[in-house]
């Protein structure tokens, strides 16, 4: 008996050993089978990525590139934030002035009433006013 | 890619062969289904996106390397019993059942007679002692070549040896393997 022949008698008699497996040894070789291709689901399902969306323009593309119209789309929502703020805090410039100019015009005219001279806080609001200008 | 259906196929076709060849390598059952699974959620994690033709010889490099991880932790542990067993008492109790054997190969077919069955069991049995009595790299290379049908190129790509090494490695095998079956007079 040559090599190749005998090789292919133990192959037989070996299949035949590994199809014999006893039921627990077979139900466990499963459930690590089981295991396995779990784990290759998990591997193989797509990673969850954060889709950068601009308010009312399109998603970025598919491969991530970012064209000049997304970038305005990106750029124009800070862009009006940044200018939002500076409005509000001229306004609130605006209106401080205003204030401080009607309390002057009271004052130079004759026209603050009596009880205001005597209350602290507007002669330190007179001097505050006096520094600021 | 593999898909998911060609990798349950796939490891379906070779799950009982694996824990075979790692039972030959480690001669206890729990160990090879441990490595068996090992293998296969390695395969699955790290390579199963990989084309279907390659699962083959992915599967059996990783087969072989998790089997020589097993024996390296082995030796590790083995090390420690080995310290702490000095300072305890001896523990004599053998877990293994020597019917385990042939219970495990008892099988169900209805057309073959009992003494047949039993005698067919007892021969595979005896084969499979023998295999497991080969030197490794002999075992490994005559598992590959004859068993996987794997060739020459691939069994020495496997191993990571050369391809002459892998035929004195099978060539050898064959002959101790054929003297101890005749020794036991097993006539194939």
């Amino acid at each position: 008996m040559n090599e190749n022949e005998f090789g292919y008698r133990i192959r037989q008699a070996l299949n035949e050993g590994a199809e014999r497996l006893d039921y627990k040894t077979a139900y466990r070789l499963e459930q690590a089978r089981r295991k396995a291709l779990m784990a290759h689901r998990a591997e193989s399902a797509p990673a969850y990525r954060p889709i950068l969306l601009p308010a009312g323009g399109p998603p970025l593309e598919d491969d991530g590139h970012v064209g000049w119209a997304q970038r305005l789309g990106l750029v124009a929502p800070l862009l009006a934030l940044v200018i939002g703020f500076v409005g509000i805090y001229q306004w609130q410039h605006d209106q401080r002035i205003n204030e401080l100019a009607d309390i002057d015009f009271a004052v130079l005219l004759d026209e603050a009433p009596i009880d205001a001279y005597a209350d602290k806080g507007f002669g330190a609001l007179l001097q505050t006013n006096t520094d600021e200008i | 890619m593999a898909s998911a259906a060609e990798l349950s196929a796939f490891l379906a076709s070779v799950e009982r062969r694996a824990f075979k060849q790692a039972q030959f390598a480690v001669r206890d059952a729990d160990g090879a289904l441990d490595i068996v699974q090992d293998a296969m959620l390695k395969l699955a994690e790290n390579y199963g996106g990989r084309p279907a033709a390659e699962l083959p010889l992915l599967f059996t490099r990783i087969l072989q390397n998790t089997i020589h991880d097993y024996f390296r932790r082995q030796k590790v542990r083995s090390t420690w019993v080995t310290l702490f067993s000095a300072l305890g008492g001896r523990d004599d109790e053998d877990d293994s059942d020597p019917l385990e054997t042939l219970e495990a190969l008892a099988g169900s077919d209805g057309a073959e007679s009992a003494a047949d069955k039993v005698e067919r069991s007892q021969v595979i049995a005896i084969i499979e002692e023998e295999i497991s009595r080969l030197p490794a790299r002999q075992r490994e290379a005559f598992v590959m070549r004859y068993w996987e049908e794997m060739d020459v190129a691939e069994t020495a790509a496997a191993m990571g040896c050369s391809e002459g090494s892998v035929k004195t490695h099978c060539s050898r095998a064959n002959h101790a393997l054929a003297k101890a079956l005749s020794a036991r007079g097993i006539r194939l």
